[in-house]
């Protein structure tokens, strides 16, 4: 199942596109997309401890556009948003 | 009675007098107007402009709750809020946001003004990079989101 990660914030600093792809298993959850991200980082940017905060600290953003939990379960392909920490205004 | 809007700097500018029009109306007599600028110093780091990024469909998801919660919060009649925030680069002294709300009073309006700008620092998915005088630029450290 393919799943196309929409990047914003310091997040964008991992691609030059707006997103990266991931193929994910069957029933995966938002924990295992998580995992997947940070091995991305792990292979791609010698681990970067920075990155990795970045990672672990982001929120996720369905289809739907709700936030949702590392329990949520991605059922389908779909485009999904990582949510680094905010700060506008 | 709300109005909400990304502005994207590549198409168009960010202007109070379109705020100016939305909330005037003779039940309101107290109008406050908020309004954001880039900073010249952040950090004891001289700026010299913002990238403001933004999940656009959330921003403005977040901006209508923002409202439904202070019409719950504050029960105020006959109130008007505008909210235009930015995306794109943004120069010193350049506006990122505005926040207009007009109320019958004025403690009202400066109530609900305060409300919303202390909501979406918390909780809008806007993000900034600053770029310095000395050509260095980075993404800002925010506040986590967390899911409902």
């Amino acid at each position: 199942m393919k799943i196309k990660l929409e990047l914003f914030g310091a997040s964008r600093d991992f691609s030059n596109k707006d997103y990266l792809e991931f193929s994910l298993k069957e029933k995966s959850s938002i924990k295992d997309l998580r995992t997947e991200i940070l091995n991305f980082v792990e292979n791609n940017f010698k681990g970067n401890d920075n990155y990795k905060k970045l990672v672990q600290s982001s929120a996720f953003c369905s289809e739907e556009n709700n936030i949702v939990s590392d329990n949520y379960k991605i059922t389908k392909e779909q485009n999904i948003g990582i949510i680094p920490p905010i700060g506008g205004g | 009675m709300l109005h909400t809007k990304i502005i994207d700097l590549t198409k168009e500018k960010i202007e109070i007098v379109n705020a100016e029009k939305f909330i005037a109306s003779s039940k309101c007599g107290a109008s406050i107007y908020f309004v954001g600028t880039v900073r010249d110093l952040n950090n004891d780091k001289k700026v010299t402009g913002i990238t403001y990024d933004s999940h656009d469909a959330l921003v403005i998801k977040s901006f209508e709750e923002i409202y439904q919660e202070s019409q719950g919060k504050f029960k105020f009649e006959n109130s008007a809020v505008f909210i235009e925030h930015v995306k794109g680069h943004v120069k010193l002294g350049e506006t990122s946001i505005i926040i207009a709300v007009a109320c019958k009073h004025r403690a009202q309006a400066y109530d609900l003004s305060r409300f919303i700008i202390e909501e979406i620092k918390k909780r809008t998915p806007i993000w900034k990079k600053e770029h310095y005088e000395n050509k260095d630029s980075e993404w800002l450290k925010g506040n986590p989101i967390k899911s409902s």
